[in-house]
């Protein structure tokens, strides 16, 4: 799962079980979270029992999940998660009957609806039946939603007091402003020339690929409306909203007069995030990639442009392969993304003119020179170490420094069929950062003053089963789980069950 | 009921760990829970400002060998 998907999990497992009720009422959130939440397994599991009228004795799962072959951690730690999203009930176990399971009847109705269609009309959006203005192509929507989120991205990049040269930054709207404030992804700071500083999650949020990046401000937003109770908003009808407009299509316009007064009045806010495209005077919106590829594993704006410039790299092997590689080189040539080179020297020159690239370059290079079209530097123990700093993580800076490698290294190695990066060099940043990590961290909670040995050595199996125990000293009878949620209710089912 | 305590869990070496015991020593603010040679539990509003002191412990006594610098 990607780190979007990561954080949109643990805000939706911080949701009470009403919360899931209401969302799941809404087919295109049970699909939606069918298609992005669900490991391989769950979808399994989901899949087989959605037309099950009666519920399943849980051993029948053992034909899925061979205990011979080591699957009963994988089926419990499944159930666990589909329990934590309240897709599955299981009943409490008892001496002498055995454990069902069953879908929720909220999340089996909502999945049913999606999988047949039916319920209530433009669950899924109403496609406009007005003409549509023939200018607004995907192509066009792509440039749209990329400014809209390039501002957004200038805006955090140039708290940190690098100048911005570039024409036609407009910078975001106070709103989103606000939000990234309020999200400590920026802060204020009185000293710097713009009064605003990035922090460390503002590090953190920038070198994430954007789909994540459109997550963390989505669930900001979201908490902001939670906050602000007054507002009118009510995050769990947003959470729907957005998951059904992860469901449109790409390039398609859509009725704003389908949707509910409440939705119609979040449409500003997701024009200015760059999710939608509202032409002025019309009853239609359109929905931009980034909307589309909510709950997608496809990418989002990002590395479509990488996609481009690997079509492009194909295309200029075989001319005439490719017709929409002809319609991204403009944007490639005034490029943010492509060519970064890095010598086994620890040298790095970038082919750019992008004050966001040359921003995020310094948070981990020492840069020395600067051109009209390239800048020069090297990676130092300090730089890596300040970055580390800073809350980036080595991993962050390779998978970067891979995706933005200049196409002259990406293709040399397609023929000799090395790595992208010197080894070298990759191996030294990951050695960098050990140096830096003398311990290993894990937020949770220590479990201590057991009434009796029988009850530390099944809550701690049951921990483990669910693949939240972290460490554990059967002598001391003290163990250590990154979450408490579910151990409670396991502890409580028991003392019931005595 | 047993109890539930929110922290920190940290591994590491034994000898990060007596660094750890050591700056604990002083108010007894950062350590919730010893547990063994290698593990302990520690308050998480504690857990920044001890990477900060244990890398100040550290700096007094580790200097590795920069690359050599060339000429830019």
């Amino acid at each position: 799962m990607s780190l979007g998907g990561q954080q949109l999990l643990e805000y939706l497992e911080k949701l009470p079980g009403t919360a899931f009720r209401r969302l799941y009422q809404s087919p295109a959130t049970a699909l939606a979270i069918f298609r992005r939440m669900l490991s391989y397994h769950a979808k399994v599991i989901v899949r087989g029992l959605l037309y099950m009228p009666d519920p399943l004795p849980l051993p029948t799962l053992d034909i899925w999940f061979p205990p011979e072959a080591g699957g009963k951690i994988h089926r419990d730690r499944t159930i666990a998660a589909l329990r934590s999203l309240h897709i599955l009930q299981v009943s409490s176990p008892g001496k002498d009957r055995t454990q069902e399971i069953q879908i929720t009847a909220s999340f089996k109705k909502g999945l049913q609806l999606a999988f047949e269609g039916g319920g209530e009309d433009g669950s899924f959006g109403v496609p406009s039946s007005l003409p549509v203005d023939p200018t607004i192509d995907i192509g066009y929507l792509d440039k749209y939603a990329r400014k809209k989120w390039d501002d957004i991205l200038h805006y955090v990049v140039n708290s940190l007091g690098v100048q911005s040269s570039s024409e036609g930054v407009s910078g975001p709207k106070a709103s989103v402003k606000e939000l990234l404030l309020a999200g400590r992804l920026v802060e204020r700071r009185p000293d710097t020339r713009t009064g605003i500083g990035i922090t460390q999650a503002g590090f953190t949020f920038l070198l994430q690929e954007s789909n994540a990046q459109v997550w963390t401000l989505l669930l900001l937003w979201l908490e902001a409306a939670d906050h602000a109770a007054d507002s009118g908003m009510d995050s769990i009808d947003m959470l729907s909203f957005l998951f059904m407009l992860s469901s449109l299509e790409l390039g398609t316009a859509y009725d704003t007069s389908a949707l509910t007064e409440t939705r119609r009045n979040m449409l500003p806010s997701l024009v200015d995030f760059g999710l939608i495209y509202f032409p002025r005077d019309t009853r239609q919106f359109f929905p931009t990639r980034l909307a589309t590829t909510l709950t997608s594993t496809a990418s989002a704006l990002r590395t479509v442009s990488s996609a481009f410039t690997a079509a492009t790299a194909n295309a200029s092997g075989e001319p005439g392969t490719t017709t929409s590689a002809s319609g991204a080189t403009p944007a490639d040539k005034t490029g943010t993304s492509k060519g970064i080179i890095i010598e086994t020297n620890y040298r790095i020159y970038a082919y750019t003119t992008s004050p966001l690239q040359i921003a995020v370059l310094a948070l981990f290079c020492q840069l020395n020179m600067r051109f009209p079209n390239m800048v020069s530097g090297r990676l130092t123990r300090d730089s890596i170490r300040q970055a580390i700093g800073f809350g980036i993580t080595a991993d962050q800076i390779i998978s970067y420094l891979h995706a933005h490698a200049h196409q002259q290294m990406v293709r040399e190695t397609t023929v000799t069929g090395k790595p992208v990066l010197p080894p070298t060099v990759v191996d030294q940043i990951r050695l960098w950062q050990l140096e830096n990590e003398r311990m290993q961290t894990t937020a949770g909670f220590l479990f201590k003053d057991f009434e009796s040995t029988e009850e530390y050595a099944a809550l701690s199996k049951y921990a483990e089963e669910i693949g939240v125990l972290v460490w554990k000293n059967d002598k001391r009878q003290l163990f250590f789980a990154s979450k408490h949620e579910q151990l409670r209710d396991y502890l409580k089912s028991r003392k019931k069950g005595e | 009921m047993p109890r539930a305590i929110r922290g920190v869990l940290i591994q590491c070496e034994p000898a990060i760990k007596s660094i750890i015991v050591h700056l604990d020593s002083v108010n007894n603010d950062i350590i919730i829970e010893d547990l063994d040679e290698q593990t302990l539990v520690v308050k998480e509003n504690m857990v920044q400002l001890l990477k900060q002191k244990l890398e100040d412990r550290l700096k007094e006594t580790y200097r590795p060998e920069e690359p050599l610098a060339d000429s830019d």
